[in-house]
């Protein structure tokens, strides 16, 4: 099964967020997902918490730095996806993760310092690519992105595009609708109506079939 | 879009497990790759000293050893824990001082 690791050193990127609306919106499609919490925050666990994950949806929480290679192995099956979602620190957990990686999705804010935090994911996806000898293929997502972008962001964006970085399009928009999932849990066709809804499940959808979309593509 | 719309649909038959090494090894040379970015364990450590005690949820007192270990051996005797021993004890003290 693939497995994806959300993974960036900085807190408050949009680690879970990011988690939890790609998980509801590829089982909606209608794959098996395991959600693996490994964050103690335990931001997923409180979500699954609020009503019961939607249907083909698994979470585990508490997934520790010893246990996690185990774990994503004991859920390795064809037609499934992983998605593990990791604190907002550099540690020994989240390099053990990449580890096992079919895919590292990297949210950042585009702001300097999300990317300039951020960027350390991809440069140790790169040292392990190296260690492992097998590729890693790695994504950047824009979060909380605005309808008009700013400077900021469409520089940082040429700046890795121009570093051959994967950036996934679209970004992941600044919504109400995204946030509201950790007040009620489930997914965004079930929880009461957040601004506007049909565009918040869009950019959801869009962005879930370009991660699906890089799953199932062979390796370059 | 209806919200039953589906923009995109999984085929599950090209989510496909593959193959990746999760040895000791592989852990192993990782952990060095990662360490050299400052990506280190900061895994919670379990606290040093003693535990409180899980019938008074207390740090017992320290006593010298070879006492400690008279009272262990009591306690074990009559298989109960260390602080019944020593309630006892002050019980006799307190009798002891208090005739009345």
């Amino acid at each position: 099964m693939p497995v994806i690791v959300v993974a960036s050193p900085k807190g408050g990127a949009g680690k879970s967020t990011t988690a939890v609306v790609l998980g509801t919106e590829m089982a909606h499609a209608g794959a098996e997902v395991v959600l693996l919490d490994c964050d103690p925050n335990r931001s997923i666990s409180l979500w699954a918490e609020r009503r019961p994950p939607p249907p083909r949806i698994t979470v585990q929480s508490d997934v520790s730095e010893a246990e996690i290679v185990r774990t994503i192995k004991r859920y390795d099956a064809d037609g499934r996806v992983v998605i593990v979602d990791l604190e907002g620190v550099a540690s020994r957990l989240v390099s053990r993760a990449i580890s096992q990686a079919d895919l590292v999705l990297t949210p950042m804010r585009a702001t300097t310092l999300d990317a300039t935090i951020g960027i350390r994911a991809l440069s140790l996806v790169a040292e392990e690519e190296e260690a492992l000898g097998r590729p890693i293929r790695q994504a950047v997502v824009f979060t909380m992105t605005r309808a008009v972008k700013s400077k900021q962001h469409t520089a940082i964006e040429a700046s890795l595009l121009g570093q051959g970085v994967d950036v996934v399009q679209p970004p992941l928009m600044e919504r109400s609708a995204f946030s509201a999932l950790f007040e009620f849990g489930g997914d965004l066709r079930s929880i009461p109506a957040q601004g506007r809804m049909e565009a918040a499940i869009g950019n959801a959808a869009l962005f879930a079939a370009e991660i699906y979309k890089r799953l199932v593509e062979k390796a370059a | 879009m209806s919200n039953e719309d589906k923009p995109f649909t999984i085929d599950l038959r090209q989510l496909k497990s593959r193959n990746k090494d999760g040895s000791p090894q592989v852990v192993q040379r990782v952990d060095a790759a990662g360490e050299g970015l400052g990506f280190v364990d900061r895994s919670a450590k379990k606290q040093r000293g003693r535990r409180p005690s899980p019938r008074t949820g207390q740090v017992h007192a320290k006593v010298l050893p070879h006492v400690a270990e008279e009272i262990g051996n009591e306690a074990r005797r009559r298989g109960v824990q260390q602080g019944v021993v020593i309630e006892d004890a002050w019980a006799l003290y307190v009798k002891a001082n208090n005739p009345d």
